[in-house]
This record gives C-alpha cells, structure tokens and sequence, in this order.
C-alpha cells in the first residue's frame, strides 16, 4: 500500500515548476508535509553527497527516524572527491552555515563536531563556501547501495542553493527536484497521481511503494525460502538415517518390551512423544543458535561493508515458522524410523 | 581383504542407512556445488554478455557504469576522435530513450527504444528475421525498426508491419507526436531485461523522433579495440584524448560490477558455502560416529582376529569416503536441477538482462566442490577413528557378551 507520492523532476532548467506555485491537489496532501520540500544535485561519484531541506530543523535532521528520512531525498548533489575541498579548521564557526556530515566522512576527512569545512561545487574550487560541523550522523542505511560509501553531507536548502544555484538559471533559486507528499488516505495514490498529471503538465508523481513484480526483496526472499527448502530435505534424510539407526539399537529393547505385554500402540505412543520433544528440543536449540549466528554475520558484514544495515534478523515469525516445519519433521521420521521394528515380529526382533 | 572391501561391506549390510545419508549429502552437496556456481556465476554471466556484444570499450560522460547519467556530446566529433587512434579499430554511438507502443489494444510502455549507427555483427541485437537496419530496403526507410522476438510475439509483430512509436523522455510528460515506423527485422537484443520491450533503430531516426534533446548526443559511445593493442590499452588511449569523457574496457566495467552490483550474491554464497559444509561435516560426523558406536563389538571382533589399528581406521575412513563420494557425485546432476530452479527464482529481479544467469557452470566450480567433500569426508571421519583406535579390546568384547 503506497503511503506516499513522489513528484519526480521533469523539466528543463528554464521551466522548472516553482515549489512556491504547486498546490495539493484536490486536497489529498498535508499542507505541512508539502513543506518537507527537498533539494539535491547530483554530480560526479565518488565524491561526497550532499542534502538540503526545507522543513526540518536541523537537530531533527540528526536522528535516524526512518520515515522522516524517507520523506526526504530527490536531487543529489555529488560533488567529486577532488572538488570536495575539506579544510578543517577552528576560526569564526558560529558566523556560518551549519551542515551535518556522515560518520563515514566524519572518519575518512578526520572532521570532527565544530571543525570548519569548505565545499566547492567545481573540481577546481571555485564556487566554494565555508560551512561549520554542526554534527555528525549515521546514515539511514540502504539495502540497495549497502556497498557504497556513503560521503554524505546534509545542509540547509537556502545554503544549498547559495552553493549550487547557476549564474544563468534564473529559475535555480526557486526549483525543487523532487517533492515528497504524504497522502492523508494512502489508497489515494492512483488518483492523486493523475490528478498532479491533469492539473500539472509536465509533472510527473509516482507512488513510493514498490509494486510487487518490480520488487528485487520479494524475488530475494523467494531465493531463501528455496534454499530453506533445499537445507531442510537435506537435514531430513541424514535425520532419518540417524533415526534408522536409532531405532536399530533399541531392537531388543523393544522386542522385550512387545514380549512383556505392551501393544505396539503404546509403543508407538512413547516414540511420538518422545520424538515431540526431542524435535521441540532441537527446534529450540536450533533457534538460538540462530539468535548467536545473526549477532556474529551482523557484525562481521556491518564491519565488512561500514553500514549500520542489519543483514539477518531473527524475528518470531520465522522462529516460529522454523519449529513449525522441524517439529513435525523430526516426528515424522522418528515414527518412520521407529515402525521399521515395531511393525516386525516379536522373535525377529531377537534375529529368531 | 582390503579396507575399502570391508567398508564396502559395510555399507552394503547397512543398505537403508546408507542410503538416507548419501541422499542427505547429495542434497546439500548439491547446494554446496550451486553456491560455488553462485560464486562466479553473475560476473562470468554478466562477462560473456559484454564480450559477446563485439564492443570491448565503454565511453560515458560521467564516471560510473552501467548507470547512464549524462549524454556525451558532439558525439559525431568524439566519434571521429576515437577512429582516429591506433588502439581503436570500431566505434558505435547508441542513444537510448523510453517510448510507447501506441496500438488499437493496449498501449505498451517498457518500451526502449536504441538509436545507433551501427547494425550487422557489432551490433547489441541478433538478427531473427527480417533484414538489419543498414541493409536493402530497410537503407530507403525513414524510421526502421528491429523489435525485440517479445515484442514481436506479444503484438504479432513481423518484417513489413508499421508500429507506432511515441517517445516519452525520461521523468518528463512529453507530447511529442507519434512516428510510424517500419518493421525490418526481429532480433533478440541481448541487454533487454525480462520485463522490457527493446527496438532499435537508426541514430538518425531517433533524433529525428525525439526533439526534446538536442542533436549529435550520445549516451553511450562503444569501442572496439584492435586486438594486438587490447581493451585497457584502448580506454587508456581515449582517456588521454578525451579527458572530459569516462572510458572503461570490460575488465573495468565487470571489476566495478563484481565490486558493487554483485557483492550481495557473493556474500550469500560465502555465507552459504560455510553453512552448508558445516552442515554436512556434522551430519557425515554425527552418523559415522553413530554408526560405529553401534558396532564396536564388531570392530573389537576385528581387532582381535589381528586386524591392526591402521586398518580399521582405513576402513571407516573409506565408509566415510564411499558415503561422501556417492553422495557427492549425486550431487552434481542434483545441482544442475537445483541451479536451473534457483536461477529462474533469481532472473526475476527487475532490471536484469534477460540473458544474464546466476549460475554458470564452470570446471573449476567441480574441482572446489570435490576438494571441498573430500576434506569434510576425511575430518568428519576423525573422531570415529579416534574411537575405534583407542578402543579396548577384550574389554569391549566382555560388555558385548555380557550384554
């Protein structure tokens, strides 16, 4: 379910849409998440990339709420390694604009809280303006681009702009490249967007929910459960190899037993209740294994990759689903395995 | 008798055991082989599909691929530049824009439409049918145009048809006016993803259809190297000629892929590889100790007939081994299925190619996978070995009486 609509950009510089003239449409949006109007430009990779916003304040901006974060981003601005000019330094901080950097660049630059830092937009520094640290964040992190390195910078949008804006656009001061609305009834979507098309040539929403045939997790997630299925028709044959054997070592037991009077019901009763909880045991202790695992695999790729990005997670549903599917397997072949003797007579039990 | 005679023995006497847990093994062998194929199956893929285009340079105006941001400019100047070098034998300019297939059923969109100077064997499509855009009559057309073999089945489409064609720039609501093309080829376009419709026609054509850019620009500007000089020798050419530009050889372009793109799928098979070799190592382990719990009067019997310790230890060694081997050897042909399976899962994520794979088969994939099964063969044999080494003899065969 599409929570939001995206406008995307559309023009020409010399025909932007003003962010100043665009009205909701048909009263679907919030005025005051109209506001969160974004401003991003993009330039070279390998740089760092830069945000501005209108809308939060700038302590907001520091915290990692994810669907603030989501309400944001639409033009990057990456500015090359070499046109970023980062000269750290201690003087007239409180006299400039403030800008919040990512604790990857924090670390690659040796920038710390309060430093002085100067962005150029031109490999050759021109176009530069001098900016004060004013704090130093995780960035929310991102499935799709957990590789990359994420050099991010996040400033005011009227600082942006100052840095950014083109001689000979005049329209630069007052163009958006994207503006992200929430819709007071999400299921709006469909119609909101053709209401931006109608009533906003040239402009062009999209929802931000993926649709599910497009979505690259839905196909990953696909992946794993077959390779779940694979790993648990493997476990199932050696789990019954192991019974097989099991139950081969209790023959004579169970042959004394079948002699003493005790109906091979009772006898499979005590086997089912027996492989119950040994399979609600293993279930169990398979889950915690999980638990330590996901810890370790975490912290090896978060270190691996320098991303906050939670790579396994064990939640209830899939620990639950897990002891769904191995209790009543390991049942299964415990009886399997079990009424390979108990279904014999009594005196081939003792090899008569 | 030899030590593999009595484990063979063995495992002939214990047949349903037997059975179970080499089927085990060729079930996860057969997932340990896939994660191996998966471990160079995407780039080997992605590799084969570049090289197989004839092109073996790549120039964009901004530095990063397959991403295409900016358009290259002057393109025809850049071009000439290019033929001009010693390294350069080929260049091909190719514009790509988004269309609309106008037609009496549904408009189909994921249409993308490739302008391009070159047509014939260099060219990013196979001819099917029909005739290329550079030959007979296709040379008197204003707008030709080779459709992709699923556009073609999906519309009915054949040589001769007209389709009409609207350009939508990309993220721009355009108006631009319909252009009636001429059909002169089917083709299979080997970048094309599953849920796209790819046609190509002239670069001129394509200008001539989308006015909302400006004439002479390329998006993407493709080289083919002279073999004595090689594709980095190429790339490092134009960069020196043309600095503005980006150049990348397929080398480069498959290093940034592996580095980037493909980082996730080798990750789960380094994840899955472990697991899976843990795996067997400790189900193999768990029943061959089992195993010989269960028959330590047999082996003490053994011991005491004069077998020696080397011998006994050769022979669970070699119960080890028959069980990982026949699993193991199962597992190949089981893999081949399950890769097939999983690759299909796999090639639905949007945006890929339709002819990339997950899994490629390569020697070197069976020759990690057999090395990999021996030594979890050979380890998880060690403890049972142990045990029956240190095995007491008379003792054990008094319990057996007595019990």
């Amino acid at each position: 379910m599409a929570r939001s609509a995206t406008f995307l950009p559309s023009h020409p510089a010399e025909n932007r849409p003003k962010h100043s003239k665009i009205s909701c449409a048909r009263d679907r949006c919030r005025q005051a998440d109209y506001k969160n109007v974004n401003r991003l430009q993009k330039r070279h990779d390998g740089g760092v990339r830069f945000r501005a916003e209108l809308g939060w304040p700038m302590g907001q901006l520091s915290d990692h709420n994810p669907q603030m974060l989501r309400s944001r981003s639409s033009r990057d601005l990456l500015l090359g390694a070499c046109s970023a000019l980062l000269a750290a330094n201690v003087l007239v901080a409180s006299e400039l604009p403030d800008v919040l950097i990512t604790r990857q660049l924090a670390a690659r630059a040796s920038l710390n809280v309060g430093d002085v830092v100067t962005l150029a937009t031109d490999p050759d520094g021109r176009r530069a303006a001098r900016f004060h640290v004013a704090g130093i964040y995780e960035p929310t992190p991102d499935p799709m681009r957990f590789t990359a390195a994420r050099l991010e910078a996040r400033m005011h949008l009227a600082d942006l702009v100052r840095l950014t804006a083109a001689d000979d656009d005049p329209g630069a001061e007052e163009s958006v490249g994207a503006i992200n609305v929430r819709l007071v009834d999400p299921a709006d979507a469909d119609q909101f967007r053709v209401d931006v098309r109608t009533r906003l040539p040239g402009v062009t929403a999209a929802p931000t929910a993926r649709a599910p045939d497009n979505d690259p997790f839905g196909v990953l997630d696909r992946f794993h459960v077959a390779i779940s299925i694979v790993t648990v028709l493997g476990g199932t044959a050696f789990l019954l190899a192991l019974m097989v054997i099991r139950a081969e070592e209790r023959r004579d037991i169970i042959g004394l037993l079948r002699l003493i009077g005790i109906s091979r019901r009772s006898l499979l009763a005590a086997v089912l209740a027996e492989g119950l909880l040994i399979a609600a045991l293993g279930a169990a202790f398979g889950v915690v294994i999980a638990l330590a695992g996901q810890g370790i695999v975490n912290r090896i790729f978060q270190a691996r990759y320098d991303t906050a990005l939670v790579f396994v997670r064990v939640t209830r549903s899939i620990a639950l689903r897990s002891i769904a599917v191995a209790v009543p397997l390991g049942v299964v072949a415990g009886l399997a395995a079990s009424w390979t003797v108990l279904r014999r007579d009594v005196l081939s039990l003792f090899r008569r | 008798m030899t030590s593999f005679a009595l484990a063979w023995r063995t495992v002939l006497r214990y047949r349903v055991r037997s059975a179970l847990a080499a089927a085990g093994v060729a079930i996860i062998g057969a997932l340990l082989f896939d994660m191996l194929l998966l471990a160079r199956g995407l780039v080997d893929s992605f590799a084969d599909l570049l090289n197989s285009s004839g092109f073996d340079v790549r120039v964009v105006a901004h530095e990063g691929l397959p991403v295409l941001r900016e358009p290259v400019a002057d393109a025809s100047r850049v071009a000439a530049d290019l033929r001009g070098l010693a390294e350069v034998e080929d260049v091909a300019l190719v514009r790509l824009v988004d269309a609309v297939i106008v037609g009496a059923q549904e408009d189909l969109r994921n249409v993308t439409v490739i302008g391009t100077i070159r047509s014939g064997t260099r060219s990013a499509w196979k001819l099917l049918k029909g005739t290329d855009l550079g030959a007979g009559a296709a040379q008197s057309e204003r707008c030709p145009l080779i459709v992709g073999r699923r556009l073609a089945e999906v519309r009915g489409i054949a040589p001769g048809h007209t389709v009409n064609l609207r350009i939508t720039p990309h993220r721009t609501a355009s108006a631009l006016p319909l252009v009636a093309c001429r059909v002169v080829g089917v083709g299979d376009f080997a970048f094309a993803t599953a849920n796209e419709f790819a046609v190509a026609t002239t670069m001129a054509a394509l200008e001539a259809a989308d006015t909302t850019r400006p004439p002479d620009q390329a998006d993407l500007v493709l080289v083919t190297s002279r073999p004595e000089a090689g594709g980095a020798a190429a790339a490092r050419a134009i960069g020196h000629l043309h600095p503005e530009l980006h150049a990348y050889s397929n080398e480069d372009v498959v290093a940034q892929f592996n580095q980037h793109g493909f980082a996730y799928f080798r990750q789960v098979s380094i994840v899955l590889t472990s697991v899976t070799l843990v795996f067997a190592f400790l189900l193999v382990g768990t029943l061959l100790t089992v195993s010989t719990n269960q028959r330590l009067g047999e082996i003490a019997a053994l011991r005491a007939l004069g077998l020696r310790r080397s011998r006994v230890a050769a022979m669970l060694l070699w119960e080890s081994a028959v069980l990982v081997g026949s699993g193991g050897l199962l597992a190949l042909p089981l893999g081949g299925l399950l890769a097939y399976g999983l690759d299909h899962v796999l090639r639905q994520m949007p945006g890929l190619p339709e002819r990339l794979h997950f899994f490629v088969f390569n020697v070197s994939a069976v020759v990690q996978h057999g090395l990999l099964l021996s030594a979890t063969a050979v380890v998880a044999a060690v403890y049972p070995i142990w045990l029956s080494a240190r095995l007491p003899i008379a003792e054990t065969l008094r319990r057996e009486v007595v019990g």
